[in-house]
C-alpha cells in the first residue's frame, strides 16, 4: 500500500515538473530563437525560422545594423546614462536610509511614508512639468536630462533600510560615543558591511535603467543621444513589415550586458528582489 | 549634549537632503502643477492657458473615447490580475508545495526574462504571432488555419500586450511570493503532514491566510506597475490602435500630452489615475500593516 502511494506521488511531482519545465522553454526559447535568428539572413530566418542552429550562420545582421545606426555611440550613451542613475540611487539611498536608521527626528515617520508612498505615482502625472523643466534646463537630449528626474528611488532606501538591520546597533552606538563622525561610519563601517548588498542593488537598478523606455523616449529625440530601447524601436514597424533578423541582432546585443550582470550576481539579485517584499 | 544635538540635526537635513530635493522638484511639485493644469486647456507651448473648470474631467466619464479608454483600462487590470498574479501564484505553490528538488533552478530560470527591456519582449511577440512570417502563422498554415491579424482588434491586441509583460513579470513575481510562501514556518507545514490533512486543504486554511502580506502587496504592485509596463508595447506595437481598442488611461495621456497636445485632458486624466492609485496604496497600507509602521 504504502509503496503505491509512493510511486503516486512521483508521477504527480514528475507531472508538475513537465509543467515547469514547459513554462521555462516559453520564456525562454523565444530569446534563443532571437539570438540563433540575428545569425541567419532574412531568407533563412524566414524559411528556417526555427531552427535553432543556424545553416549559414552570418554576421551580416550586425555589420549591418552598424552601417545604419552608430552604434558604438548608441551603447555608450545607454552605459552612461545607466550609470549615472544607478551612482545616483546608491548615493542619495545610503544617506537617506542612514538618516532613517540612525538618526532619531520630528516627522522622521511622515518622511519615510513620503518616500516610499512615491511608489504608487504613475509617470504620467508627473511627465508634463517634468518634461518642461528639462526643457528648461536646455538637458534634452542628454543623458543627465534623463537621468536628473530619477536620482532616487524609494524601493532603493526601503532596500538599503532592510539591509542595515543586519548591523549590530551595539556596533553604530559604541562607535558614535566615541564622536567619530557619521560620515566616516557610513563610509567605513556601514558600507563596507553592506557591500553585498550595495552591489545587488545597484546591479538591479543598473538593468531598470539599461531597459528604460518611456522617459527617455520623451528626452532623447534626436538619433545620437539614443539608447538601446528607442534605436531598437525604430526598428520595430507597426505595419508589419519589420526586418527581424536586423531587430533581432540589436535586441542580441541589448540583453548581453543584464545577462552578464546576472550571471555574476545572480544569487545576490534574487535575494534583493526577495527582500523587497518582505516587511 | 545640547551640541550633539544641534549637529545630529544638521546632520539628518544633509543626509535627506538629496533625497528630499530630488522628491520635491521631480515628484511633489510636479504633482502639483498637473493638478493646477488639469483645470486649464492648454497646448504645451502657448503663452496663455485658458481656464476651463471641471471640464476637463467631465470629459473623461462624458467623451466616448475616453468612456472607451476607461473600460480598456479595466480590462487591462482583469487580464494583468490573471496572468501577472494567479498565474505566477499557482506555480508558486507548485514549486513550494507539490515538488521537492529543482526549486532554486526553476527560481533562476523564471527570472532571466525580467532582465530584459519591454521593448525587447514586444519585438519577440511581433515576431511569434506576426500573421504573414511569425512561427505561430506558420504551425496555424500547417494545419490550415490562419492566424488574424491581431494588431486590428483591440481586444486582441490587448491580450497579446498583457502576454509581453507576464513574459517580463512572470519571473519576478513568482519570486516575490515564492519568498512570502518560504516565511510560512515549516513545524506547521509538518504538523498538517503528520495528521493527514489534504495539500489543498493545508494550503487554503493555513498558507493563505499567513501568506496574505506579500501576496496583497504583489498584487496591488501587479495593477500599479503593470499598467505602467503594458505602456511600452502598447507603444511600439499598436500606439493604442486600432481606433484607441488597445490604449488605456495610462497611453491615453501620454497621447493627449505629446502627441496631440492637449495639456488638460492629459493632467485631468493622470490625476484620475493618481487618485486610483492612492486608493490602492491605502488599501496596501491597511491590509499589508507593518510594512510602514517601521517607524511608529
Amino acid at each position: 500500500m504504502k509503496g503505491e502511494r509512493a510511486d503516486m506521488n512521483k508521477l504527480k511531482e514528475s507531472g508538475w515538473h513537465f509543467l515547469l519545465i514547459v513554462i521555462c522553454l516559453v520564456l525562454l526559447l523565444p530569446v534563443l530563437f532571437m539570438i540563433s535568428n540575428s545569425f541567419k539572413t532574412l531568407q533563412d530566418s524566414y524559411h528556417s525560422m526555427l531552427q535553432l542552429i543556424p545553416t549559414h550562420p552570418t554576421f551580416s545582421n550586425y555589420l549591418t545594423l552598424d552601417k545604419q545606426i552608430n552604434l558604438f555611440r548608441i551603447v555608450w550613451n545607454t552605459f552612461f546614462m545607466a550609470t549615472i542613475v544607478t551612482l545616483g540611487k546608491i548615493i542619495t539611498g545610503l544617506l537617506a536610509a542612514y538618516a532613517f536608521k540612525y538618526f532619531s527626528f520630528k516627522g522622521k515617520k511622515f518622511f519615510y511614508f513620503a518616500f516610499i508612498s512615491t511608489i504608487f505615482v504613475p509617470f504620467t502625472v508627473v511627465m508634463i512639468p517634468n518634461f518642461l523643466v528639462i526643457f528648461k534646463l536646455n538637458l534634452l537630449n542628454t543623458a543627465l536630462g534623463v537621468a536628473l528626474p530619477q536620482l532616487c528611488d524609494a524601493t532603493g532606501i526601503m532596500l538599503f533600510l532592510k539591509a542595515m538591520d543586519k548591523i549590530p546597533n551595539s556596533l553604530i552606538e559604541s562607535v558614535r560615543i566615541d564622536d567619530i563622525p557619521s560620515y566616516k561610519i557610513l563610509k567605513d563601517i556601514v558600507v563596507p558591511i553592506l557591500r553585498p548588498n550595495i552591489i545587488s542593488i545597484g546591479a538591479i537598478f543598473f538593468i531598470n535603467s539599461w531597459n528604460e523606455y518611456v522617459w527617455p523616449t520623451l528626452i532623447l529625440k534626436d538619433k545620437n543621444s539614443f539608447t538601446l530601447p528607442l534605436a531598437l524601436q525604430n526598428y520595430i514597424s507597426s505595419e508589419g513589415g519589420t526586418n527581424f533578423p536586423l531587430a533581432m541582432a540589436l535586441s542580441t546585443i541589448m540583453i548581453i550586458v543584464p545577462l552578464l550582470i546576472y550571471l555574476i550576481f545572480q544569487r545576490y539579485i534574487l535575494n534583493s528582489i526577495s527582500s523587497s517584499g518582505l516587511k | 549634549m545640547n551640541n550633539r544635538n544641534k549637529k545630529n540635526k544638521v546632520l539628518t537635513i544633509a543626509y535627506l537632503f538629496p533625497t528630499a530635493l530630488i522628491l520635491l522638484v521631480f515628484i511633489i511639485a510636479p504633482i502639483i502643477y498637473t493638478f493646477y493644469l488639469s483645470f486649464f486647456n492648454w497646448n504645451l507651448i502657448a503663452p496663455t492657458k485658458d481656464f476651463v473648470g471641471l471640464e476637463n474631467y467631465l470629459s473623461i466619464f462624458t467623451d466616448p473615447v475616453n468612456r472607451k479608454i476607461i473600460l480598456n483600462t479595466v480590462f487591462y487590470i482583469l487580464l494583468l490580475l490573471v496572468l501577472n498574479f494567479l498565474v505566477p501564484y499557482f506555480i508558486s505553490i507548485i514549486v513550494k508545495f507539490f515538488i521537492s528538488k529543482m526549486q532554486t533552478a526553476y527560481k533562476i530560470i523564471f527570472f532571466i526574462p525580467s532582465l530584459f527591456s519591454l521593448v525587447v519582449g514586444a519585438m519577440l511577440f511581433s515576431w511569434i504571432m506576426n500573421p504573414v512570417s511569425g512561427p505561430v502563422a506558420f504551425f496555424m498554415r500547417n494545419l490550415g488555419l490562419t492566424l488574424p491579424n491581431w494588431t486590428n482588434s483591440g481586444a486582441m491586441a490587448v491580450v497579446v500586450i498583457c502576454l509581453i509583460t507576464n513574459w517580463k513579470v512572470f519571473g519576478y513575481n513568482f519570486v516575490l511570493l515564492l519568498t512570502g510562501l518560504g516565511s510560512v514556518p515549516q513545524n506547521i507545514i509538518d504538523a498538517t503532514k503528520m495528521d493527514s490533512i489534504p495539500k489543498w486543504r493545508m494550503i487554503w486554511d493555513i498558507v493563505f491566510p499567513l501568506n496574505k502580506s506579500i501576496a496583497f502587496y504583489v498584487l496591488i504592485l501587479t495593477i500599479v506597475q503593470g499598467l505602467q509596463y503594458v505602456f511600452t508595447p502598447i507603444s511600439v506595437i499598436t500606439q493604442g490602435g486600432p481606433y484607441y481598442g488597445s490604449s488605456n488611461a495610462l497611453y491615453h495621456t501620454y497621447l493627449n500630452a505629446f502627441v496631440l497636445y492637449k495639456t488638460g485632458n492629459a493632467s485631468a486624466l493622470a490625476i484620475v489615475t493618481f487618485v486610483i492609485f492612492l486608493v490602492l496604496l491605502y488599501l496596501e497600507i491597511k491590509f499589508v500593516e507593518g510594512r510602514t509602521s517601521r517607524y511608529e
